[in-house]
Parts: C-alpha cells; structure tokens; sequence
C-alpha cells in the first residue's frame, strides 16, 4: 500500500502521525508531515493505522496511490 | 398534497414557519450567532443545521452566510484566493479594529508570518512544556482539593491556559492574567459592539507595551523575540510594528479564550457520566483519543468568517463578491456525511475528523499546546479527584457568538 501527502494540503494537524507513528513522521521544526509532496510505503501490518491516520486529517490530506 | 410543487423538494422541517415554530426564528434566512436561543439550545441548533441545512444566512448588521457541510467549510477554507481572510474573521467587524496578523491575513503574507511562528509551538517544542502544565494543573488543585468543592472555571479551566501560554510560552507575569482574560471574554461576547471594541483596545495597549519593554530587553530566542525580528514581505518591505502587536494579540486571543470550553465540557462530561469516566480510570490510553472527541463534540470556535473574492456558488447558494461567509466548525465536526451518530459524544470512537481548530492554511497555530493542556487536565484531574459530581444548582452556564465559551461549573467530591 502507498499513500501521497498533499503538501498543499498538509497544515500540521499533526493526526497522522498521533494514529500512524510507523508510517507518516513529522517534521521537527514545524510539525508539518516530514514526506509532504512524496508518495510513501505503508509497511505491512500498518495499513489499519494509517488507514485511521488518513480518516483523522482535517485537510483530508493523504490519499491512496493505487499501484 | 399540501399545494407545493414537486419539482421542488420541500424539506417540512426547514419551511420558515416550521423553523420559527421550533427555534423562534428563521435560522436558514435570518440566522444570528449572538441571538440568546443560539446558546441556550447550541446542541440542538448545530444537530440540525449540520442534516439540514449545508448553508444558512443572517440579516444581522451587513449580513453573513454560514457554510456548513464538512466538504464545504474544507472546501472553502483551502481555497483562501476564493475565500479571503484579509478583511477579518468577525461577523460585523467593529470599525477602526486594526487586522490582526496573521489571521486576518492571506497568503503571501500569512505564509511568512506562519513560518517562522510555527516552530515555537510545533508538537516537538510543545511537548518540553507538557511537565510544567501538569505541575500547574496539580497546583491548582492544591488550591480547592481540601474543600470538597470548586468552581471549575475561575479555579482551574480559565487559568490554566493562561499560564500554559503566558507563564511558559510568553514568559508573562500571570498577574496580569485576569484583566487579559476579562478583555479577551468582553471584546468577543459584549453585546455592545463599541464596548468590545473598547475591551479590544485594553488588550492591544497592554500587549503593545510589553512588547516595547521587550525590544529593549536582552534577546531570550523566544517567540516574542521572534515576532520582534519581524519578517520581510513579498514586496521587500518589512513589517511593521502595528503588525507585531496585533500577532501578539490574536496569539493571546487564541491562547486564552478557547481551551476554556473544551476543558470545562470535558470535565463536566465525566461529572455527570460516571460510567465514562471510570472507562478512563481504568483505561488511561483512551485519553488521548478522549480528547479529540470532546474537542469535535465542544467547539470553542463555532465559526470565523473569510470574505467572498468573486461571485461564487456554495451547495446552490449564490454568494456574491464582497459578502461575509462564516465556515461553520461546529458543524462541520458534527456531519452525519462523514461520522456515524454525530450528535452523540463517544470517546471511543475512531479516526474523528473534526474541524475544529480550523482547516486550511489557518489551522490553530496552538493546537499541539490546547491538546497538551487538555491531556494534563485530564489525567491530572482524574488522579487527584477520581469521584465527583455537580454541586447541586451548580449546572454549567454559558456565553455564545462566533465562539462559545462556559462561564461557570460548580464542583463538588
């Protein structure tokens, strides 16, 4: 599984990493997604987490790259 | 048949006369934020208006529209060329305020501002301050423990984001707290719009003058050192001082006049639902989930307003260049769209999309700092005062426009 993180849309909410720590990180200095503007691998066995991480971001943010 | 024609859908419950019948006015045409049924029925209003009614306006003053679905205030808060914030987020502004910065500002300039303030409250620098508020929570309840009773708000729920943010962050003696906190509570809910203007004024004066006292101070690298420094707009001009008060300003508005309201419903939640508060004695990894729950279900910001750049469509409204549009939070965090029974507070529930520390490029510059408090309230409280109740004729009251905010809550244990 593969997500994108909208860097337009990424405002630091900071609720994808609360729900999904193993997928999506912060950026130190802001808060902001650390891989806004990337398309990154979900790891197997994480996909629930970042699936609540998604459904959390009031910028609805995120969304699935289908492969 | 009652006589209307069926190529218009006629929602019963949304006709004006079924409206004033039920709420004492028209709220799709004539809504008002300040109108006191507004606050004393504020549940049922949001319920309503989040199935009912995706736009609604008001003739109050210049009039606004209040955007309500939860993919529309997103839709419009994200578009800030559409949707600017540049003349203020009050409803019927009173003249001669200065624009606060960067609030009521848009991108470019926002952006600038933002950039370099985020750091200072970024969920890193944020979670250095979560020991110092849960020895203030702690202190606090030293204060009334031994009494067997408090009143929540002027005890507890209105102090401890004031020293969260002015003690810690600002670094501002919490003396002078109450008469901030009073101008803060005067300048958004006075009925009298010259008397928040007036209260408004008191705030910007004393902010103004510490900040002065400030530049002349040896530099500590903190976030008032950074607002000194100022920052250089797209057009090579830099900012000016009236711009670094009214950041200070809006930063001691968001700080003090918000997390107020999620506190005190929080606690007065697990007062009078002993099953849940016992859910989280006995599973205190809830709490944090706890938290965004009560802050989706207990909006402190119903609304803030951006105005309309062009002509433009919202679910079938036709919003005209130049008009005032308020992006309903509140409801927008109760739409049945997007959540299984909104109008019921369930702490366990899952991935909560709420708006309500904004969307956008606007999003609560506090947030990481308001959860943080939350949390410590929370499981500090909880700890020290696991059994309690509300004091007999002791019920919450509150005060309501574009905010809400609780003014009293008495305790007993």
């Amino acid at each position: 599984m593969k997500v994108y993180i909208d860097e337009e849309k990424c405002t630091g909410h900071g609720r994808c990493a609360k729900y999904a720590p193993n997928v999506f990180r912060l950026n130190d200095e802001d808060g902001y997604n650390a891989d806004a503007g990337k398309t990154i691998d979900v790891p197997v066995g994480e996909e629930r987490n970042a699936a609540l991480g998604m459904k959390s971001c009031p910028e609805r943010a995120i969304s699935v790259v289908e492969d | 048949m009652n006589g209307s024609s069926p190529t218009e859908p006629l929602d019963q419950e949304t006709t004006p006369e079924a409206l004033i019948e039920r709420f004492g006015r028209d709220l799709v045409n004539d809504f008002d934020l300040d109108d006191p049924v507004f606050n004393d029925r504020f549940d049922e209003t949001l319920n309503f208006m989040a199935h009912k009614c995706p736009v609604v306006h008001s003739k109050v003053g210049k009039g606004y529209y209040m955007i309500n679905t939860q993919d529309d205030v997103r839709a419009a808060a994200q578009d800030w060329q559409t949707f600017s914030s540049a003349k203020g987020y009050m409803p019927n502004r009173p003249d001669g305020l200065p624009y606060l910065m960067p609030e009521e500002s848009d991108p470019p300039i926002h952006t600038r501002w933002r950039r370099v303030l985020n750091p200072h409250l970024s969920p890193k620098v944020c979670a250095g301050y979560e020991q110092v508020v849960r020895d203030d929570a702690n202190a606090l309840i030293d204060k009334f423990i031994d009494r067997g009773e408090c009143e929540f708000i002027s005890e507890f729920g209105a102090l401890l984001p004031g020293w969260a943010f002015f003690k810690n962050v600002l670094g501002l003696p919490i003396d002078d707290l109450a008469m901030l906190v009073n101008g803060v509570e005067e300048g958004t809910f006075a009925l009298d719009l010259a008397e928040r203007a007036r209260n408004f004024g008191e705030v910007f004066e004393y902010l103004d003058k510490h900040l002065q006292w400030r530049s002349t101070q040896p530099q500590r690298g903190d976030l008032i050192d950074t607002i000194l420094a100022g920052v250089t707009y797209d057009d090579g001009t830099e900012s000016p001082w009236e711009h670094k008060v009214s950041i200070l300003v809006d930063l001691t508005f968001g700080g003090i006049a918000t997390t107020t309201f999620v506190m005190g419903s929080a606690i007065h939640h697990l007062a009078t639902n002993p099953d849940q508060r016992q859910l989280l004695i006995d599973n205190p990894e809830l709490v944090e989930n706890a938290i965004e729950e009560y802050a989706r279900f207990f909006p402190p910001v119903v609304a803030l307003g951006r105005t309309a750049t062009a002509d433009v469509e919202v679910a079938g409204t036709s919003i005209k260049e130049g008009e005032f549009v308020m992006l309903t939070y509140a409801c927008a965090s109760r739409d049945p769209r997007h959540m299984d029974e909104p109008e019921k507070i369930d702490l366990s529930r899952e991935g909560i999309p709420h708006s309500t520390f904004g969307v956008g490029p606007h999003r609560c510059i506090g947030s990481n700092l308001a959860r943080i408090e939350l949390i410590a309230t929370l499981e500090e409280w909880l700890k020290r005062i696991p059994e309690y109740r509300v004091k007999p004729g002791g019920e919450p009251t509150y005060v309501t426009g574009f905010l809400r905010s609780m003014r009293t809550l008495q305790l007993e244990w």
